[in-house]
């Protein structure tokens, strides 16, 4: 088995800095492109979270997650550090089709990776106020509160399924267990 | 972990992962036993990638910029090993005074001063530019070396916190400049750290934030014997810095250093001219 690219990267492989950008340049200029509001405030954060990346790769655990996940998650701080501090929050979606029923838009994923084609078998089980809370505020980068006045539901009810929709996946990708975090009440629900 | 600390951990990850949390929340969750729990961003990351089509190329400007960043960063803690006598470079090398060295025990201020004199070595840094100017950017140690030459820098030199141990030995020093907002530090001496298990994290005490609450400089890890050149990483502006530290922290760092384990500092204290 090669070794990760990652891995290459904390050991000081600069010629793994290509390949890095090579497999997931797109991936992160994606994520920053689709959540953030101009061209300007998603090439920062692109180059911030590859900063990040080259930095914390000696992090990298690949029997926790892939490399894409991995990434992702480096990428998903940088950008909502700058949507919290820009005051700025887009989606490129329509509304009608951010709120549109939970399910509708699995189709569209792709498979990225194992833990991706997991996640999205996790979302389809869960309950579809969860599903929707969880595609709003992931996916096309809502906060709590925007997703309570965008659906009308309560805030405290918001929280509640992003919550409990959270710890379901991350227990379905093997990331933890519920009971971690509210033994049975948690896991009852 | 009681039930309510447990509660607000669950809250804090939760939003962390799903619509981001707040400075003061931040060192609220640094507190927090637990808090370095990635489970819940990478869970949210797995769901982005299972909705999400990456259909957009890696601009090749942008791109330009990464690969300049990774220049100076992947590798730049990866060092040759000491030669077994002194090379040519070091003999050049002027003597210097030890600094004190001072053991951070809630506040961090208690240096006391070393009088043994050492010499210094830059294994790494060529006293000379090179005769013929190539447009490949600097190497970090390229780039200390020209900071130290420049008026108007700040300058200190590390001392160890122990004068026994395995980090009894720390020598280096650091360039800072306001006006830049960069620098770099140099460190000889420092053992090695597990990336798994911790890093090492850099400390800026200056006049914005005060020495209750440094500026995060940034981590990094050690993977060889010899002199390491790493750049600074200011999380914030930093202005007139007094010192600086090297803690020992988790992978990844902290937002509040406990400093349990600081395992050098290095104080400011000679006044240079204005930059320029």
């Amino acid at each position: 088995m090669p070794e990760s690219i990652l891995k290459r990267i904390a050991t000081g492989d600069r010629n793994a800095v290509e390949d890095c950008l090579n497999s997931y340049g797109g991936l992160v200029y994606s994520i920053a492109r689709k959540l953030l509001a101009n061209e300007a405030d998603a090439e920062d954060a692109v180059q911030e979270a590859f900063i990040d990346v080259w930095k914390n790769a000696g992090r990298f655990d690949p029997t926790v997650a892939s490399e894409a996940t991995f990434i992702a998650m480096i990428t998903r701080r940088r950008v909502i550090d700058r949507i919290r501090h820009s005051g700025r929050r887009i989606s490129t979606d329509p509304i009608e089709d951010m709120v549109q029923e939970p399910g509708d838009r699995g189709h569209k994923a792709i498979e990225v990776n194992v833990e991706a084609n997991e996640a999205a078998e996790a979302m389809r089980a869960l309950r579809p106020e969860q599903q929707q809370v969880l595609r709003l505020s992931i996916v096309d980068g809502m906060s709590h509160q925007e997703i309570a006045d965008l659906t009308g539901i309560p805030l405290g009810t918001v929280k509640t399924h992003a919550r409990r929709g959270l710890l379901r996946v991350r227990e379905a990708l093997g990331l933890g267990s519920m009971l971690e975090f509210g033994g049975q009440k948690e896991a009852a629900i | 972990m009681n039930e309510k600390d447990r509660e607000l951990l669950l809250d804090l990850l939760t939003r962390q992962a799903t619509e981001g949390i707040s400075s003061a929340e931040s060192r609220q969750l640094a507190a927090l036993e637990g808090s370095d729990d990635d489970s819940f961003d990478l869970a949210a990351a797995a769901v982005l990638l299972s909705e999400f089509e990456a259909t957009d190329e890696l601009p090749t400007h942008l791109r330009a910029k990464i690969v300049a960043d990774a220049t100076e960063i992947v590798g730049a803690n990866v060092v040759k090993p000491e030669p077994d006598t002194p090379t040519a470079a070091e003999r050049r090398t002027p003597i210097f005074a030890w600094l004190g060295w001072a053991v951070a025990a809630g506040a961090v201020l208690a240096l006391g001063i070393n009088l043994s004199m050492t010499r210094f070595g830059v294994t790494e840094v060529a006293q000379n530019p090179p005769p013929t100017a190539t447009p490949t950017p600097m190497t970090p140690a390229e780039a200390h070396d020209k900071m130290m030459t420049e008026p108007g820098m700040t300058v200190a030199k590390w001392a160890p916190t122990a004068k026994t141990g395995d980090m009894a030995n720390v020598s280096g020093d650091v360039v800072w400049s306001d006006k830049q907002q960069k620098g770099y530090v140099m460190l000889r001496g420092l053992p090695k750290n597990e990336p798994q298990a911790s890093t090492y994290q850099l400390w800026i005490f200056e006049e914005n934030q005060g020495d209750k609450t440094p500026i995060d400089g940034g981590t990094f890890n050690i993977s060889s014997d010899g002199t390491v050149v790493i750049p600074i990483d200011a999380k914030l502006a930093a202005k007139n810095p007094s010192m600086f530290a090297v803690t020992v922290e988790k992978p990844g760092g902290v937002v509040i250093s406990k400093r349990e384990k600081v395992a050098a500092l290095a104080k400011v204290e000679t006044s240079r001219p204005p930059e320029a």
